[in-house]
């Protein structure tokens, strides 16, 4: 083989798109070295097309052994050496090194950001023989053959630095705190508990933590006041409509009495009739974020999910790049072109044909930019197959919204009557559309209550049908959910858009929150108060957000990663000080957490027989076989057991059978579905179905 | 029990008796017993049975009130 082009792509199915994109036949020849997959593309010279596999390369210790900590001096390494699991990586490496030798121009086509950028740097500069100063850059937003075509011929002339500085500066940071605090806690836990448990900390995942801490402890410390709302029923033209008290919140209930006996008996008068109508503008089309929130309302999609299907929708071509937090379109991405392809599927046709036959099409877009790409917007190309269906919802989501962008604003009327009954007034609410506009374009994702209010005249009189005094509560603050926490994330500015979710994930990996609606486990709640005891300034969100501020600078060139660098351990070392100091007490205080944690995971459910003990997950200590067996069975009050599967987590469900009253639990085995078992061995349900 | 230990778990008393969680808690009651005697006209021992039967009260309140009710009736 002669010299060839060399390009770089960040993953195995990006790398076939643009083979595929780049051959002049369409029809490049896959090939293999040493077991990693790569593209032979014909063109007016010959070009390879090589995948990585994500991140390559990582920052690693320069010291080897994992209980010895602060650490402060680190290189960039390729991962098999640094990661067990990455082990696979070895030979992509060593094929991808073989490859270059011959190669004469370099191209890095990996996905333009912070990762994308760092990926291929890494790999031009480690496994190519240092080629990323002369490496040229391909920089595209969608996968499509046009886009790739288009980005192939207009080459960057060189890596984007600024993108590179930053990532490197991000990972570097990340790593320092990751590493550094983690290392803290699981040492300290270990020496104490002699068991090894990973308790991992970081930049983001302290605050973020936090967050979630101080609102289960505003819901735990949270007393309720009383307050009464008082309704009234109407009866209009025979139809019966709610009118509420003008105070929603009454605060004594001796006021409360006063209003109601001043109601009794008496008529209802229209005092005054409100009519006002106000446009309801498009919504701006999707960031990364605003996806992930819509796609948790609709579908309920946690973010990570989220992220993870629009990645495969963007790999097949059918979306622009998701990881953005632009909410720009501009007209570069042609939207007649994506318009008229959208058209050519029955499901959109009479809409896009809709926005076609308008003279002039302008998005309506949000404040939010990001430099390297626009917001997420449809390709316009059909499946190669069909979509499975949580593929086929997030799709569908984002061409509406697309859609939705272009449409005019829709029209609503607000009306509010005054209503008197013995000079104590309530009032009556109604909202209705009377244009569409856009939301025609988001159905069925447009969220609107309507009412149909009967018309009203002011000196009307009515019947009240009802008259209800409610005794009502204040109400704790909300739990956080997936959705809530990220863009709680996002307003106060902690990681980026592309790890977010996955922080999020993390603490549930490490069982420091549990459940949907979030709440910290007992291990989270004492590694969020460790953080806030010793290290206040890795817990602080201000300081994160300062540090996340900095780190953004250096992308555009206003800070030196040096700098950056340099503070970020400046806070940290007083800190690892601090810890090292105070390891015993931490141990201590984490150790007892761990158990209580292990303790409150095991508990199933209150055991059905003696209603006192608790059902348990048990250790058999003669076979080691696990079971589920009532925490009375030791004082030999309660013999209640049940089998469980040996293999596979096994999960509480707070449901009961229908058939018996015992628990039912969840089992998740890798690569199996979950399912749901009654623990009672002698349910009825059971032995019917045998 | 020991004078260093929380009157309601067994973490170390920081204020007034309680553990900070439960100082904390304690601290809510009082703010909210104004409140309740405004809205219902209750004695503080109403006060007290009323949230630590309320679901809404937060768990480490009810604990407080439950605690604050039984030191009461010894008396």
């Amino acid at each position: 083989m002669g010299r060839y082009t060399f390009i770089i792509t960040e993953k195995p199915d990006a790398a076939k798109r643009i083979a595929y994109a780049l051959d002049s036949e369409s029809r490049p020849t896959q090939k293999y070295e040493n077991r990693m997959p790569y593209y032979t593309v014909r063109r007016d010279r010959e070009i390879i097309v090589v995948p990585a596999l994500g991140h390559l390369y990582t920052v690693a210790a320069h010291r080897k052994g994992r209980d010895h900590y602060p650490l402060f001096d680190y290189t960039w390494t390729p991962r098999y050496m640094a990661e067990r699991k990455a082990a696979g990586t070895r030979a992509w490496v060593e094929a991808i090194t073989r490859l270059a030798e011959n190669a004469d121009i370099f191209i890095d086509a990996c996905d333009y950001d912070i990762e994308g950028s760092l990926i291929g740097y890494t790999i031009l500069k480690y496994a190519c023989g240092g080629k990323e100063s002369t490496a040229k850059r391909m920089k595209y937003s969608t996968l499509t053959n046009e886009d790739l075509e288009n980005s192939y011929a207009q080459l960057l002339p060189q890596l984007d630095f600024g993108l590179i500085e930053a990532g490197l500066a991000r990972h570097e940071v990340d790593w320092l705190y990751g590493i550094n605090l983690t290392r803290a806690l699981t040492t300290a836990a270990k020496n104490h508990t002699h068991k090894y448990v990973t308790l991992s900390t970081g930049r983001v995942q302290g605050p973020t933590l936090k967050f979630i801490v101080t609102r289960e402890k505003k819901i735990q410390t949270f007393v309720p006041t009383p307050y009464w709302k008082i309704t009234v029923h109407l009866d209009i033209d025979g139809q019966v409509i709610e009118a509420e008290y003008e105070k929603p919140a009454i605060e004594t209930k001796k006021e409360a009495l006063t209003v109601v006996e001043a109601c009794k008996g008496k008529d209802a008068v229209v005092e005054t009739v409100q009519i006002r109508q106000f446009q309801q503008p498009p919504p701006a089309p999707f960031d990364l974020g605003a996806l992930q929130a819509e796609a948790y309302r609709l579908f309920h999609y946690s973010p990570s999910r989220t992220s993870s299907i629009a990645q495969h929708l963007y790999l097949d071509a059918l979306i622009s790049y998701p990881r953005t937090s632009s909410q720009k379109l501009p007209p570069s991405i042609d939207y007649r072109a994506i318009l008229k392809n959208l058209g050519t599927m029955p499901k959109y046709n009479e809409l896009a044909r809709d926005l076609l036959s308008r003279s002039h099409l302008r998005p309506r877009e949000g404040g939010k930019q990001d430099p390297a790409h626009p917001a997420i917007y449809p390709t316009g190309n059909a499946p190669d197959a069909k979509l499975i269906s949580s593929d086929f919802s997030l799709w569908d989501l984002i061409i509406k919204r697309f859609l939705a962008v272009f449409g005019e604003p829709a029209t609503k009327q607000s009306i509010q009557a005054t209503i008197n009954i013995n000079q104590q007034r309530f009032y009556l609410k109604d909202i209705r559309t009377l244009e569409e506009g856009w939301t025609r374009f988001y159905k069925p994702y447009v969220h609107a209550q309507e009412t149909k209010l009967p018309e009203m005249i002011e000196g009307q009189t009515f019947k009240v049908k009802e008259l209800a005094l409610k005794d009502k509560f204040t109400q704790p603050p909300a739990r956080y959910n997936p959705s809530s926490l990220l863009r709680r994330m996002e307003r106060q500015n902690i990681g980026t858009k592309a790890t977010r979710a996955e922080t999020i994930q993390t603490l549930y990996s490490r069982k420091y929150i549990q459940n949907e609606r979030m709440a910290p486990t007992d291990l989270g709640f004492e590694v969020a108060g460790i953080l806030e005891a010793y290290c206040p300034a890795v817990a602080s969100v201000s300081l994160t957000r300062e540090l996340e501020e900095r780190m953004s600078k250096i992308q555009t060139g206003n800070e030196k990663k040096k700098s950056v660098l340099e503070e970020a351990t400046g806070i940290l070392k007083p800190v690892m000080l601090e810890l090292q100091q105070n390891e015993q007490m931490i141990g201590e205080q984490l150790g007892a957490a761990i158990i209580r944690t292990q303790k409150e995971q095991n508990t199933i459910a209150e055991c059905p027989i003696c209603r006192q003990g608790k059902l348990m997950v048990i250790y058999s200590r003669k076979t080691g076989k696990r079971f589920v067996g009532c925490t009375n069975y030791f004082e030999r009050k309660c013999s209640a057991s049940a089998p469980i599967p040996q293999q596979g987590g096994i999960a509480a469900t707070r449901r009961s059978c229908v058939t018996c009253g015992w628990p039912i639990v969840r089992i998740f085995r890798r690569g199996r579905r979950p399912w749901q078992m009654c623990l009672n061995p002698m349910c009825p349900s059971k032995r019917k179905r045998e | 029990m020991n004078n260093q230990e929380c009157a309601v778990c067994d973490r170390m008393a920081v204020k007034k008796g309680y553990c900070s969680v439960h100082a904390k808690a304690f601290d809510s009651i009082i703010l909210k017993y104004e409140y309740w005697r405004k809205a219902l006209d209750v004695t503080w021992k109403e006060y007290l049975r009323e949230i630590a039967e309320n679901s809404l009260t937060g768990e480490w309140a009810r604990q407080v009130a439950e605690h604050l009710a039984r030191t009461e009736a010894e008396k």
